[in-house]
């Protein structure tokens, strides 16, 4: 804990008192809460300033623009909308892949998990499926769906369901024997043990798989839309590294970090307003 | 509840490993029966039995004269790992209200119930915490509370103390003594605390250490409530009990490191 005073005086009226114990001396600037923030802005600062530095006089400012390059390149492309286009476009195709990759994903998780036989019958599949990653199903994908939206689709899916198929099946699996038992005896039947304890006792680790399934989503889109689309930060990358234009490249490239951020952050404030009781693990030993 | 010839045997790699054998015992209405052991000595799987968690693989249990085989109305379960036998994504009040939901208790009764026993183990103040935000002995009152809540007629508890520190402990054995002779339940406890054991119970069952564990001996306590560890007669069953159990720990320590 940082040790924060809020210079008001106390009942001596703020007069030294002799043989009182020392104060710890005032920081000078009382930035108790903004601690983190500020050290996360200056941290960025810094960096950009090294990067302008390096750029300018040591880097080739073409191969590695500097960072005012990036920003002078990217107002037009803001002004006119045109990186909101794609980023719409890519967000919506995270969107749909990884709602749908997520739903389906706990459907079949919590059947695996609840269910002994249907688990031992699918589990090596899933074992050995989980390592087509979705760039590894971007040619079959085009084959299948061609181009357009629906490619792109699938192949979040495909890397979303995996991930939270596994994770629900953990947390299905680890719902504490001792808590159903408690629900049994006081006089739930199976039905009411499965939904009012079993699953709600999966929700932390249902939460975590589909976090990380967001962030993979975040990396597949990418590779799926260099290979595969006409649109979107993806085609974006690829169509500026064919013209050469790194200023171009490194606008998408900052846009794919702040996206990820958002949405991660945003992903995180929803999860404390809606499930936040859900997410307390409590145990005394 | 009756208990007659009752044998458990598990599955094992070259033979089925026979945990329980010939447990007979009786257990009265209003009764506050220990079952006392070391450890491995098959005390949980014989609650366990009794709850109707676990099928016994031959021999009878009954309650009340019908024959256990499942959970039961009649019986509720307390564990000693709160922190996951209670729901904690429920309030204090949710927890008390999920027993009373699930048992179709009609719903205007609910405040009236759920204020009765919230009271009777002083959680009142905190009905709107999650149990994260609740120490460990509030936890275990809380269990308490939603087990009473459904007014069952037995209370089965399985070392439901012995994750608490001394003091908390303590208080806990009066809180429990307190409402056993208000509420006149029947209380099987298990444990493996000896000093435990002779606080509480009207009666003492010692289970002697597995493979084929049984109840050895039942010792009747018959001293007056509270009772004090000082005292000459408490102190006294202490020793004898004590001296009664040593083989048996050597014994189980001995099968520990062998299966280890």
């Amino acid at each position: 804990m940082l040790n924060v005073h809020d210079g008001r005086p106390g009942v001596t009226g703020g007069l030294p008192v002799p043989g009182a114990p020392l104060r710890a001396p005032r920081p000078w600037i009382a930035w108790g809460r903004y601690r983190g923030v500020l050290l996360s802005a200056a941290s960025l600062l810094i960096a950009f300033a090294i990067w302008q530095v390096l750029s300018t006089f040591i880097f080739n400012p073409f191969l590695i623009p500097p960072p005012l390059e990036v920003i002078r390149t990217a107002i037009p492309m803001v002004m006119s909308g045109e990186i909101f286009a794609d980023v719409a476009i890519s967000m919506t195709r995270v969107l749909v892949g990884f709602v749908s990759g997520s739903l389906i994903g706990i459907v079949l998780g919590v059947l695996l998990g609840r269910i002994r036989i249907l688990h031992d019958l699918l589990d090596p599949i899933l074992e050995l499926l989980r390592y087509l990653s979705p760039t590894a199903m971007i040619p079959i994908a085009v084959i299948w769906f061609g181009i357009g939206e629906m490619s792109k689709y699938f192949l979040i899916f495909w890397g979303t369901f995996f991930i939270v198929l596994v994770n629900t099946t953990a947390g299905v699996w680890r719902a504490p024997i001792a808590r159903q038992r408690a629900a049994e005896c006081l006089g739930a039947n199976r039905l009411e043990i499965f939904v009012m304890v079993v699953i709600p006792s999966a929700v932390p680790y249902i939460v975590t798989g589909m976090r990380v399934a967001m962030a993979s989503s975040f990396m597949s889109i990418i590779p799926a839309e260099i290979l595969a689309a006409d649109s979107g930060i993806g085609y974006l990358l690829q169509k500026s590294s064919l013209l050469l234009q790194t200023n171009r490249i490194f606008v998408a490239l900052l846009t794919i970090c702040i996206l990820g951020f958002v949405v991660d952050r945003m992903f995180r404030f929803l999860v404390e307003r809606v499930l936040a009781r859900y997410m307390s693990f409590v145990s005394v030993t | 509840m009756r208990v007659s010839n009752l044998r458990k045997t598990y599955d094992g790699a070259h033979q089925p490993y026979v945990a329980l054998d010939g447990v007979d015992v009786e257990i009265t209405d209003g009764e506050f029966f220990c079952l006392l052991g070391p450890s491995g000595c098959g005390k949980s799987t014989l609650l366990n039995i009794l709850a109707g968690f676990e099928p016994a693989t031959s021999g009878s249990v009954t309650s009340d004269g019908v024959a256990v085989t499942g959970a039961g109305r009649d019986r509720v379960m307390f564990f000693q790992d709160a922190g996951s036998a209670l729901f904690p994504w429920l309030t204090v009040e949710e927890n008390v209200r999920f027993g009373l939901r699930v048992r179709g208790v009609p719903r205007r009764g609910w405040t009236s119930i759920i204020d009765t026993y919230l009271r009777m183990v002083d959680l009142d103040p905190h009905r709107n915490k999650f149990p994260a935000q609740l120490s460990g002995g509030m936890r275990q009152r809380l269990q308490i509370a939603r087990a009473l809540a459904v007014e069952p007629d037995i209370l089965l508890m399985d070392e439901p103390f012995g994750a608490l520190d001394a003091l908390t402990r303590r208080r806990m054995h009066s809180v429990l003594l307190a409402i056993w002779q208000r509420t006149g339940k029947t209380v099987v406890f298990v444990t493996h605390d000896i000093a435990e054991a002779i606080l509480l119970a009207d009666r003492i069952g010692m289970m002697s250490v597995g493979p084929r564990s049984t109840i050895a001996k039942i010792f009747e306590v018959g001293l007056s409530r509270p009772r004090d560890l000082t005292d000459q007669k408490v102190a006294h069953l202490f020793h004898e009990i004590e001296a009664m159990l040593e083989p048996d720990v050597v014994r189980s320590e001995e099968h520990t490191a062998a299966a280890e």
